[in-house]
């Protein structure tokens, strides 16, 4: 019965794994050489740099993380909840995933990066499993009485 | 009409008094059930004709029921309606000091009728909107002017300070078996729009309810349903068998309460959304039925548990009936009882068969909701009411035998049944043998080319009769487990078991819930200026906001749904439907970009799929 919701738990987690690791290479795929550290307080940094390029790499890493951290907190917490607890999450991975459209569309505005359409492509698919019938009659089912959780521990799931 | 006669009126009478009705009325109501007779008058009789100003043919306290039913001067399209007199104004004095007076008389309606949770926080913006261009619109649609309430309110002050009178009209008749007695409640006026913001004012009012009885071989009556009407509604939801729970009783009589203002009946007392449904254009209709398939059934989305009532499935505007209960009670053993009623009964007296006109103003309302209704005969379009004609039929009785009948409508109907079976036997017996001998015709001339036409005509023949004994056969056996159903049917009745009381009930009208009700105090006061902040912030972006349109207006959009979702208590959907939008705007970007990659997928994906499917049957 909750086959559906880790399937679903996994795609989240693999989602999670995906846009972080653009993330990752969106700060590698910087010259940190040209990035100097003119901080001269502890526990504060600020950056230098005199090449504009660098400059435009290091504002698309930073907002990308501003858009996508918390969605991705979102989508981890939920997709461990499918994982783990089989039923919980069903709203946070809804609320992530509007989330990380809302950032690809603006992404689309504004600089239409490649990453973009991969990532609305993959979110559109969990919209709709998110919304798909099966799923839905899993999270979305009553509880169960003490009654039904016992018959489904003795017949499994 | 198959059996249909009216008691005398000495049986009708003691019929009625027997089941008559105790009704409920809700706090604040203005108007209770009077006689016609004096309400006829004080009114003042008017015609009017195509394209013609309105004629007044009998004035003021000159019109009487036997006058009425005269109905001068009908010509074809003319409309005669009743109008009730303008106030005098030492009159108005007296009713306005009678309404001041109210304040400290907790049993005067004004003073003590709340309307409690706005019928708005319990609908969407859509039908908020409806709902403002509705009242708009009644001001240019013909309405019952404002000063016709006063107006009713003297009127039936005056009849009420003389001496307070509840009376019904009533009839009884047989029909079908039944025996029913109808209870006919005239009241002067509905004030639903000005006093209860309800849809609709009108003068006069005709409202009914029915018990419908059956009778033994030795003469005893007893009640099995009931019928109340509400607004328009017909059919199976209307009625309630006896037995049923939610038809209260007091002393053998049916409790009814009735709406403030509509003086629409209902069986339990609370709070009903009534509401004005209005159908999509076809295109629209149809074009949302396709998108709707494609979503449910192709892309097998969740429909939600009530996924029937979904708000995007009706257009329609809400209003409240306040069939509460809480104030006077009307009938046998209440605080006011019943006169005796005025009988519509051997013969049928001429003001109900002669007069077809309206019983109050005729506004011409092109809804006819402002329209006052005709007579308990007839219908405003001067045809006669089915409830009249048909009183069975109306409340969907008209399948259902009495207690009494039961059994020998099931002993008839098996009889029927054996009689067409053994008709069918002998029926399919000749056929059979009939194909039989076609059969061996149409082997015996197979092959043979001088009867090859021969050949053809019998194979034709074969279908055909084939065709026919499989048709009969299935009826056979269909009958046959009909009938045996119907003998467990009949034994379950002579045991004394009944079928579900609410069986026939589809639609059944039940009050709002008590959390409906309640709704904050934040979401009425939300629901009261939503429209208007709306429209605001709508004036404001277009005027103020134009560089950056696109984004502020769904950045607005999506805030009016999101507070209007946490109102309602309905943000699980709220975020499947901005979930759909922006998958449905993410979709469209893809294909712009990648039109001819996405058919390429497509294609592969349905190829590979084929594959797929063909290498597992071989495997199989």
């Amino acid at each position: 019965m909750y086959r559906q919701a880790r399937v679903l738990g996994v795609l989240l987690l693999l989602q999670v794994v995906v846009i972080v690791g653009i993330g990752v290479w969106l700060f590698a795929s910087i010259d940190w050489d040209m990035v100097a550290d003119v901080s001269n307080k502890p526990g504060q940094v600020r950056l230098h740099t005199s090449d504009k390029s660098v400059v435009k790499e290091l504002v698309r890493a930073i907002l990308f993380t501003v858009y996508f951290l918390g969605p991705l907190v979102l989508s981890l917490l939920a997709g461990l909840g499918f994982v783990l607890l089989r039923r919980r999450g069903w709203m946070l991975a809804s609320v992530a995933q509007a989330l990380i459209m809302l950032a690809c569309l603006f992404y689309y505005g504004a600089s239409r990066p490649w990453f973009a359409y991969p990532i609305i492509a993959y979110s559109i698919l969990m919209i709709l499993l998110l919304n798909s019938r099966s799923v839905r009659a899993v999270v979305h089912r009553r509880p169960l009485t003490p009654a039904e959780a016992r018959s489904e521990i003795t017949h499994g799931e | 009409m198959a059996n249909e006669a009216g008691l005398d009126a000495r049986n009708a009478e003691a019929l009625l008094r027997r089941f008559e009705p105790v009704i409920r009325f809700t706090k604040g109501e203005w108007f209770y059930p009077m006689d016609c007779e004096p309400y006829v008058g004080a009114c003042s009789l008017w015609v009017r004709r195509p394209n013609e100003d309105a004629v007044c043919v009998v004035p003021s306290g000159e019109l009487t029921l036997e006058r009425l039913a005269q109905q001068p001067e009908d010509t074809t399209g003319a409309v005669h309606y009743l109008k009730i007199p303008n106030p005098e104004d030492d009159e108005k004095g007296r009713a306005r000091r009678r309404a001041k007076r109210s304040h400290k008389d907790p049993d005067w309606p004004k003073a003590t009728f709340r309307a409690g949770s706005g019928r708005l926080a319990r609908v969407g913006y859509i039908s908020r909107l409806a709902d403002a261009l509705f009242s708009l619109v009644l001001l240019a649609r013909g309405r019952v002017p404002g000063g016709d309430v006063e107006g009713a309110r003297v009127l039936y002050g005056r009849f009420m300070e003389k001496r307070e009178r509840f009376r019904y009209h009533g009839r009884v008749i047989r029909q079908d078996g039944w025996i029913v007695c109808q209870y006919w409640l005239f009241y002067a006026f509905n004030d639903w729009r000005s006093n209860f913001f309800g849809a609709n004012d009108h003068e006069a009012d005709w409202e009914k309810i029915f018990v419908y009885l059956s009778e033994s071989e030795d003469g005893e009556v007893r009640p099995e349903w009931v019928a109340y009407a509400a607004h328009e509604e017909t059919g199976d939801d209307l009625r309630r068998r006896w037995d049923d729970p939610e038809l209260e009783k007091s002393d053998g009589h049916p409790v009814a309460y009735v709406c403030a203002g509509s003086h629409a009946t209902r069986y339990s007392r609370g709070e009903y959304l009534t509401e004005l449904a209005f159908p999509l254009p076809r295109a629209l209709a149809a074009l949302r039925r396709v998108a709707l398939r494609f979503w449910y059934t192709t892309l097998r989305q969740y429909a939600g548990e009530n996924s029937a009532e979904m708000p995007y499935e009706k257009f329609t505007i809400p209003f409240v009936d306040y069939g509460r209960g809480d104030g006077w009670a009307v009938g046998p053993g209440q605080d006011r009882e019943w006169d005796p009623p005025r009988l519509m009964v051997d013969p049928t007296p001429s003001w109900v068969t002669g007069y077809r006109g309206l019983w109050g103003l005729y506004t011409r309302d092109p809804f006819e909701g402002e329209d006052a209704p005709a007579g308990p005969m007839y219908d405003r379009d001067k045809t006669i009411s089915r409830e009249w004609y048909d009183p069975v039929g109306w409340a969907g009785l008209d399948k259902v035998p009495t207690r009494a009948e039961e059994l020998d409508v099931i002993t008839r109907r098996r009889a029927q049944i054996e009689e067409r079976r053994d008709l069918l036997r002998s029926e399919l017996r000749e056929k059979s043998a009939r194909l039989k001998a076609l059969g061996m015709d149409a082997e015996a001339t197979r092959d043979q080319s001088h009867l090859s036409k021969l050949h053809e005509a019998e194979t034709r023949n074969i279908e055909v009769l084939a065709g026919e004994v499989e048709a009969m056969r299935a009826e056979l056996s269909e009958n046959e487990v009909l009938s045996e159903s119907l003998r467990d049917h009949a034994e379950s009745l002579k045991n004394g078991e009944r079928p579900p009381a609410r069986a026939h009930i589809v639609h059944p009208a039940g009050p709002v819930s008590e959390e409906e009700t309640h709704a904050g105090k934040v979401a009425q006061l939300w629901a009261s200026i939503s429209i208007a902040a709306v429209l605001l912030a709508l004036v404001y972006i277009f005027a103020y906001q134009r560089q950056h349109l696109i984004s502020v207006l769904v950045f607005a959009i999506a805030m009016f749904a999101f507070i209007e979702a946490g109102f309602r208590r309905r943000l699980t959907r709220f975020i499947v439907s901005l979930n759909v939008a922006l998958a449905i705007v993410g979709a469209l970007v893809l294909l712009k970009y990648f039109y001819w990659q996405i058919i390429v997928l497509a294609v592969l994906g349905i190829g590979f799929y084929i594959l797929w499917e063909n290498l597992r049957e071989l495997r199989q």
